[in-house]
Parts: C-alpha cells; sequence; structure tokens
C-alpha cells in the first residue's frame, strides 16, 4: 500500500466531472435502494449487449475446452479536481469502457480485453482468452439466473460524481484556505477532490448475472511548512463510497481535513530523526493499520497460499498471533472506501474472520483461489479495471478493538517509538515487510515527547504477530490504494492503539 | 465507420478541429495504440496466457490560460466529443494560470529508424514460442537444488504506437516495441525465507537475454541471500550494486522533477548551477539513444527529446522539464513532458572487484523494501537486504536491517564509480560506493 502520488490521481484513481446520464430505467432500479440489479436490463442499459449475445460470447471462450468463462463489464467515470497556487490548477475526466473475458481451465487462465463492446469484438477478445486451453469443446453455458439483490452497503445518494461543478470547487478551496491559513509557517498547500461512479455487470458460464452500482470519492490535502530553511510536508485525507453529505459532517468537512494537513507539517518542523535499532514500539490508532494490511492481510491473501508462496500457507488453523489479535476484513462496512456489496466475480462480500483470538482461521479469496483450495468463495476477487483479471485482495482490514487505555499502553513503555502517521508499507511473500513512518514521537517515561521523522519499521509478520502485547480499546481507520500486482484496489485499514514488545527502526544512529 | 477502429492520427487531427469550434483557444490529443502479450508459466505449466489490443485517448483543453484534461477508454464519437465538450467547460470554470499552455512549436525533425525503438520481430515470434521461452527460463533456474519454490516465470511482448496532434499545428507519431523475460524464486528454511529473481528487457527480440542467462542471473540474486541474518545497528561504508544505483536515481529523477522543485517539495529546489555533487558523478537523462529502452523522439505534449545533463562537474546542471513548470521555473522545456527518458549515471574507472574490495567493513546493497524517501528533503529511510562485506570480501548475507541517509549527503560523499554501466533498462547506473550510511539492525552491544 502506498499513499497516492499525484500520477496516480490522474491514472489510477482518478474520477470524472458532473455530467453523466445514465438510462431512466436505471436510475430507477438504483433509487429502489437495491445493489444487485438482477435482470437483462443492465448489459442492455448500460453496456448496449443483449443477454443472447452474452451467451454466445461465453460460448465462445469455452469452445477450446476451458470449463469457466466470465466477462466483466465496466463503465466508471472519474473525476479529479485540483487547487493549487490559490486557483483551480487541474480538472480531469476519465472514462474507463470496456469489457473483459476470463476462461479458467483448472488452475490456468486466459485473459482477453476489449473497449469495443461489439459482439464481434468481445467474441475476438474471447477467442483470445480461450487459447490457454488447447482441446475441443468444454463446458456448457448455463442459462443466466439474476442473483439476489445483495444487502445495501453504499448509498448513492446525492453522489460527488453528480456534483455541480461549483460545489466541487467551493470545497476544495475551503479545504485548500485552511491549510494555508492553519499556521504562518505553512509557505503551500494542495487540494484535490477525487470522485467515480463505476457500474460493473458480472456474467459466467454458470448462469450467473450480477451488477453493482459504486460510487467513490476522496479529498487529499497536501501543505508545506518552512522554518529556518527547513522543510517538511503533511497529508490529511477523508473520503469513501459516501456522497456530497459527507464532507458537511464533523471531523471530515474540508476545512478538517486541511488542518490535518498543516498540523502534521508543522509538528514535524523540529523533528529529530529517529534513534536506529530494536526497541519497544507503540502503532498509533487509525493509520497503523498499514501494518495490519501490509504484516497480515497480504500473506493471507489466498492466491500466495494455494500456490505455497505466503509464509502463512501451512499455517491454518495455528495459532500465529497472541490471544490479544482477532482480525477480519469487512466488505460491508456502509460508505466505507474499501466497501463492495458484490466482488468483481459477482460473489456477495460478507465479513471474513482471519486471526480469531491468535488463531488462523480464514484466507481471503477469489474464485479461482476458493476452487483450488476447496473452499467457500467470500468476495475477495478484485480488480483495477476491466483490463485486469480478479485476484484476491483486502476491502477494509480490522485489527478489533481491545480492552487497554491507550494511555495505559503509553505508560507500560519506558523509552520507544510512537508512530502515528505513514507514507505506505510494503510486504514479500516471505513474510517481511517495512513501513515508512513520516511523522513519530519519542516515547520517554510513558510519555511522547520530541517528534520523530524518517524512521522506517521493519520486521516479518510471523514475528510482529507474536509480539503484539497490548490492544487499545479505541479504533480508527486508515485510507488507502494498495497495489499489487500492477493493480489497485481502493482499500481501509483500521487498528486500535497497540504496543509491539521489540521492533528494528531504521533512523541515524 | 467505428470510431475504435478508425485512423487514430486522422482522428486526433478531427478532434483538434472539434474542440477549436466547442470555443477552446487550444486543444492537445493524444492516442496511445498498444498490443501487448502475455504469458506466465510456474512449476512447468502455463498459468496464465493475457492478450490484448488497446487504445488510449487523452485531451487537454484550454481556454485563454484556464485547463482541463480528460481521457477515455472508449472513442466511440458521441463520447469523446461528449468529453472535450465538458472539458471546455470546465475550463471557463477553472481561473486563469499565467503558466498554462501548449509548447512553444517546435520544428519536429528526427529520423525514426535511426532510434531503433520498434522491431518487427516481436510481432511475428508466435506465442506458443513466447511460452516455450518462459517455461525454458524457469527449468533452467529450478535445476538449482536452492531453490525451493518457483514463483514462476514469464514472457511479454508489447508494441505501442503514440500520437499526438495539437491546435499549433503539431501531428507526429512514434512507434515502439518491447519484449521482457523474467522468473523468480524462494529458497531458505523454515519462516527464514528468501525471494529473489530477474527479469531482462529489449526493444529487440535479439536483444533479450537467453533463457539459461536470465535463469542464472536470478538464481545467483535468490542463492546469495539465503541464510539472511541482522546485524547490528552502525555506521558504515555501503557499495550500491547497478540495480541500487538505479534505485537512486529514481529519487534523484524526482527531486529534480519540475513537479517537485516548482512547489519547493525537493530538496534541490534552487539549487541550479551549484555544487551539490562529487565531481565523479555524471548523471544524464537521454531520449535519443539509439534502442533505449526509454527512447522516446518527443514527449508526452510535443517537444523534442535530447540528451539533457542533471549532474556533472558537481554541479547540478538542469531539472527534468515540461513546458508547465519549466515556465513556472522561468526556464524552458527540456522534453520531459511524462517523465525521464533514459536516465543514466556515467560509467566510471573502477571494476566492481576493486570498489568491493576497497571495504574493511561495509554493506553491499542488493535490495529495498518500502518507500520512506522524502524528497522534501532527501531523506531515506528504507528496510535493505546485501551482502556483509568484511576485509574486502562477501561475509554473509544480510535482511531486515534498514538503510538511513541523505540524498544530498549522499551525492557528496560518493567515493568511487564503477565502470560496469549496462543501458538494459530506461533508469540505469553502475556500482557505486557511498562514503558512509547508517545502517539499522539489532541493539549495539553496550
Amino acid at each position: 500500500m502506498r499513499r497516492v502520488e499525484r500520477r496516480d490521481f490522474i491514472k489510477v484513481a482518478g474520477t470524472g466531472l458532473g455530467a453523466f446520464a445514465v438510462s431512466g430505467l436505471f436510475s430507477d432500479r438504483l433509487a429502489a435502494d437495491r445493489v444487485s440489479v438482477p435482470g437483462g436490463s443492465v448489459l442492455e442499459a448500460q453496456f448496449g449487449v443483449a443477454l443472447e449475445d452474452a451467451r454466445k460470447v461465453l460460448e465462445a471462450a469455452l469452445s477450446r475446452g476451458a470449463d469457466f468463462a466470465e466477462i466483466y463489464f465496466e463503465h466508471k467515470i472519474a473525476g479529479s479536481l485540483t487547487v493549487e497556487d490559490d486557483i483551480v490548477k487541474e480538472s480531469a475526466e476519465e472514462v474507463v469502457h470496456g469489457a473483459g473475458v476470463r476462461v479458467l481451465k483448472g488452475p490456468q487462465w486466459g485473459y482477453a480485453y476489449t473497449s469495443d463492446l461489439s459482439l464481434e469484438a468481445m467474441k475476438g477478445a474471447a477467442m483470445a482468452a480461450a487459447s490457454v486451453a488447447e482441446s475441443a469443446a468444454g463446458a456448457r453455458v448455463v442459462p443466466f439466473s439474476p442473483q439476489e439483490a445483495g444487502r445495501r452497503v453504499y448509498s448513492l445518494e446525492g453522489p460527488v460524481a453528480k456534483a455541480e461543478l461549483p460545489a466541487k470547487i467551493a470545497l476544495v478551496k475551503e479545504a485548500y484556505s485552511a491549510a494555508l491559513a492553519h499556521d504562518k509557517r505553512i509557505i503551500k498547500a494542495s487540494a484535490t477532490l477525487l470522485d467515480e461512479w463505476q457500474s460493473v455487470a458480472i456474467v459466467n458460464s454458470e448462469g450467473l448475472l450480477a451488477s453493482d452500482t459504486r460510487p467513490q470519492t476522496r479529498l487529499i490535502v497536501r501543505a508545506t511548512a518552512e522554518q529556518n530553511g527547513e522543510r517538511s510536508t503533511g497529508a490529511g485525507s477523508a473520503g469513501g463510497r459516501v456522497g456530497m453529505a459527507f464532507y458537511g459532517q464533523e471531523g471530515t468537512r474540508p476545512r478538517d481535513v486541511g488542518a490535518e494537513a498543516a498540523r502534521e507539517a508543522v509538528t514535524l518542523l523540529g523533528a529529530v530523526n529517529a534513534q536506529a535499532g530494536e526497541q519497544a514500539v507503540v502503532l498509533g490508532r487509525g493509520q497503523s493499520g498499514v501494518m495490519v494490511h501490509e504484516a497480515v492481510g497480504h500473506p493471507l491473501e489466498a492466491d500466495g497460499n494455494w500456490k505455497k508462496t505466503s509464509i502463512m500457507w501451512d499455517k491454518l488453523g495455528q495459532t500465529v498471533a497472541t490471544p490479544v489479535v482477532t482480525i477480519y476484513d469487512d466488505a460491508t462496512i456502509p460508505g466505507f472506501r474499501g466497501s463492495l456489496a458484490v466482488d468483481d466475480e459477482g460473489t456477495p462480500t460478507r465479513p471474513v474472520t482471519l486471526i480469531e483470538k491468535g488463531k488462523l482461521v480464514g484466507f481471503l479469496h477469489d474464485r479461482l483461489s476458493a476452487r483450488i483450495m476447496k473452499l467457500e468463495r467470500n468476495g475477495h476477487g478484485r480488480r483495477d479495471s476491466y483490463r485486469s483479471p480478479a485476484i484476491p485482495r483486502m476491502c477494509n482490514t480490522v485489527l478489533a478493538k481491545g480492552e487497554t487505555p491507550p494511555e495505559e499502553i503509553l505508560r507500560s513503555v519506558k523509552r520507544g517509538l510512537y508512530a502515528q502517521t505513514y507514507q505506505g508499507g510494503m510486504v514479500q511473500g516471505t513474510g517481511k515487510f517495512t513501513f515508512s513512518v513520516n511523522l513519530g514521537y519519542l516515547i520517554e517515561d510513558g510519555k511522547l515527547t520530541r517528534p520523530v521523522k524518517n524512521a522506517t519499521l521493519i520486521g516479518t509478520n510471523v514475528q510482529i504477530l507474536k509480539d503484539i502485547e497490548l490492544v487499545g480499546n479505541d479504533m480508527d481507520f486508515f485510507l488507502g490504494n494498495c497495489g499489487k500486482g500492477g493493480q489497485w484496489a481502493t482499500v481501509t485499514a483500521g487498528t486500535p492503539t497497540l504496543k509491539i514488545r521489540s521492533m528494528t527502526v531504521g533512523g541515524r544512529a | 465507420m467505428n470510431a475504435n477502429t478508425q485512423d487514430p492520427r486522422a482522428l486526433a487531427e478531427r478532434l483538434v478541429e472539434f474542440g477549436k469550434r466547442k470555443g477552446a483557444s487550444d486543444v492537445e490529443i493524444s492516442i496511445e495504440e498498444t498490443k501487448e502479450f502475455r504469458a506466465g508459466v510456474r512449476d512447468q505449466s502455463v498459468e496464465s496466457l493475457q492478450q490484448s489490443d488497446s487504445r488510449t485517448l487523452s485531451l487537454r483543453v484550454f481556454v485563454d490560460g484556464r485547463t482541463a484534461s480528460a481521457s477515455s477508454t472508449d472513442l466511440a464519437q458521441e463520447t469523446v466529443e461528449g468529453l472535450l465538450d465538458r472539458a471546455v467547460a470546465r475550463a471557463r470554470s477553472s481561473e486563469q494560470d499565467p503558466f498554462a499552455g501548449l509548447p512553444e512549436k517546435e520544428t519536429l525533425a528526427f529520423d525514426e529508424a535511426a532510434l531503433r525503438m520498434y522491431d518487427p520481430e516481436i510481432a511475428s515470434f508466435p506465442a506458443h514460442k513466447k511460452v516455450e521461452a518462459a517455461l525454458k527460463t524457469e527449468a533452467a533456474g529450478l535445476k538449482d537444488p536452492r531453490m525451493k519454490k518457483s514463483l514462476g516465470a514469464n514472457y511479454g511482448s508489447a508494441e505501442q504506437t503514440f500520437h499526438l496532434a495539437n491546435s499549433r499545428g503539431v501531428s507526429a507519431s512514434y512507434r515502439q516495441s518491447g519484449v521482457w523475460s523474467g522468473c523468480y524464486f524462494q529458497a531458505g528454511e523454515g519462516d527464514n525465507l528468501i525471494q529473489d529473481g530477474w527479469t531482462d528487457g529489449s526493444v529487440t527480440a535479439s536483444g533479450l537475454m537467453a533463457p539459461e542467462a536470465i535463469a542464472a542471473k536470478a538464481v545467483g540474486r535468490v542463492a546469495r541471500l539465503v541464510g539472511a541474518r541482522k546485524v547490528e545497528t552502525q555506521e558504515v561504508p555501503v557499495v550500491l550494486e547497478p540495480t541500487m544505483t538505479a534505485w537512486l536515481l529514481r529519487f534523484l529523477s524526482e527531486c529534480v522533477s519540475g513537479f517537485a522543485v516548482s512547489r519547493k517539495r525537493s530538496f534541490l529546489a534552487g539549487k541550479l548551477g551549484e555544487a551539490v555533487c562529487s565531481p565523479k558523478l555524471t548523471v544524464v537523462d537521454d531520449g535519443l539513444l539509439p534502442a533505449g529502452p526509454g527512447t522516446r523522439p518527443f514527449d508526452a505534449e510535443g517537444v523534442p527529446t535530447r540528451r539533457t545533463p542533471i549532474l556533472s562537474g558537481g554541479i547540478l546542471q538542469n531539472y527534468l522539464l515540461d513546458t508547465y513548470h519549466a515556465r513556472k521555473l522561468g526556464l524552458k522545456s527540456n522534453g520531459h513532458a511524462g517523465g525521464t527518458t533514459n536516465l543514466l549515471l556515467e560509467a566510471g574507472p573502477a571494476s566492481p572487484e576493486e570498489i568491493l574490495r576497497s571495504v574493511e567493513k561495509g554493506l553491499l546493497l542488493t535490495g529495498t523494501l518500502g518507500q520512506g524517501t522524502v524528497a522534501t528533503t532527501g531523506d531515506i529511510s528504507v528496510g535493505a537486504f546485501g551482502l556483509w562485506i568484511e576485509k574486502g570480501e562477501v561475509a554473509f548475507p544480510v535482511a531486515e536491517i534498514t538503510l538511513s541517509g541523505n540524498l544530498g549527503e549522499i551525492l557528496k560523499s560518493v567515493e568511487s564509480v564503477g565502470n560496469d554501466l549496462e543501458l538494459r533498462r530506461a533508469v540505469s547506473g553502475p556500482t557505486v560506493k557511498i562514503a558512509s550510511l547508517t545502517v539499522g539492525g539489532k541493539a549495539a552491544k553496550a
């Protein structure tokens, strides 16, 4: 996971402005408060594709011996609006439109995509994907039956993607001005509003017909502070699968996000470098979710486990963490950045427990991993866009709240590091990870003293899970963009304050 | 005629006219067409085949110093005309930015053939041969008993055409190709696992390393780290092997980008023409290197690319600039819209063996994990892997350590530059020795 950089706004998280029309029929169904719209109408209305043509494409995909075929249709409008140097500096709109055909034959897969949704072009993609299988006819296409409407995971009311441009500009300017006005040492700020409106439909050779409409938005502010020739940068962010009303709520108002960025930048002025070496580390609530994400989430994505490349593949049922640790992934938290009603393979989502009181009990599955491991799918097959096949991904990954008050956790540390905000983190299949701390504090005699910059936390997931000594009774979430295998996914990760007995900290000697 | 199949150059030119009619003072349209093939194998069977033929249109409009942009994977007429229409409306709602606008027209004169960006061989090389190459690469690696698990081998190829048209009369295109292949393995015991590998890439089919050579490189990189352990926290000389020099160059390119410099988010802001580094360092970005992995005749806004010195003679010579950030800094674009081209640190006099022998105690850095670079200050703090050096020789592998330092200090404290520069990647450099960095690990003994 990494924090979004500018180029990602445009290329990855990029989003669209205003004018976006859907057919009347489609709007009515959305208004009826259902997230999975049954019937062939979605394919017709949104993508102009007849069900009969979808069936022909699936038949072509199976024609060379595959045992499963699927088409993923996507239409997304994404917008971004940036205020910098006191003016609207950039505004962009991105249209992502196309279909991806996947075929499976046992553990093998073929994939091809097209942005042209004519029957001819889609059949061409199907034949290209089919070439992974090399025999005569494969499975047959089962008649489509619309999937039951899923539970409501996000409100489609007042989406940011359809808000009037002046309202969006006012929102971004409020955040920008708040960052600049927060402290006279703030010399520069930028604020970006991202929004997205994505419609997907999935059909497969087992007769599945599912669809979903997903809003997304995020406000990001960056601030640079300067004092005595020293510069520092802070960031603030808020968002989710929510509408404009979200930015009117206390704590996520544009001025709150602007002030958050400025506070971090100013605090970093005069920060000292971390003391390198092993020491007790307290991970602050919220942003430290990046640890849960990197150290626990990635190694429990099932692809690394059926391939036996994740350090966790042979540990199901074993005690892998201290008993205070329970970790789950819940894509059904209303309005969260990582939430989904159905995943990108059409599987309805549900909460999945990964570690229960220290014991490893589950993995995050897509269709392929569930089929190979003979386990149930649990709604974690996600993709960057129609250009990529689904792979197991996290949604909202949470280390469950514990019982210790955060002050008590701090009091238990004589000397150590408190990590508050991060630039990001990374993990290998071997379980080795790093997190880059943007802002931390020294802990001296149970109290936070001087701010610390440039700390890196390094370790292995096997070890850190055994070193989580105390779990706070607080909770907060981190908003992220997670990259895996060249694909991006919107996620959150949540954690209470945590005490890690000992970790290797990088900094200056 | 289906907009998704029509001639992209004609489409781009037509859309420039359409944008002008809608009220834009200037319009820029670019269309990228990509054909790609990827094969993945694991444990000696085909795991995946991917194929695509796609187009992406990107546009920028300017209305009296106000700007807006858009992009689409759907090139249908109603979609792209709608996008242009809305972009003009958005630009009108924006505010004037004195630096916004298209580049001044420069003559685009380049010899596409001489740049050797495209190899027709790649398209005619059949899919099953590509799969065979990947299988062969993996098999060669798996012959080594230390490779406990294959993380897969791959072979990919791509052809891309880039078209650009704007309302200042530019309409140009170029074609590129590329082919790559690699393999990755896991080794080690119990929970102390190591994973690494190697991918080679080339503009031409014949330029690609042979499967056995790729496997040997991958195996060597994994095997040398088996049994890695931590070391105590200390300050030591650090030798960067070429891939790590490239890592440092990528951070440098961020710090000299017009984007970061104009926002004062770089420690090198305001330092143009000043002494910032050891005279041993010569860093250039060269967009015109024949058959270079990052070669292109013009940048994303139609400005000709060139050879741009970044560091030489100890002086910061140039920033990497596109038109907008150049104007903002009172400078001229040097063809870097869209980023670096071939960014390289020129070879020095020392052999890598000589450099290692000069280290009494220190680290040969072979890998980093995590971001941990801050352009504003130049500070670096990352997870690291490598080989511990004692008395000029490799003593044992190290992992789970951190490396910290500051790019500004590193640039000044480079002690030697190797003679082992290979131009196989768009960012490349030789072995480099840095006087001292902090390695973080176990608590030092009291």
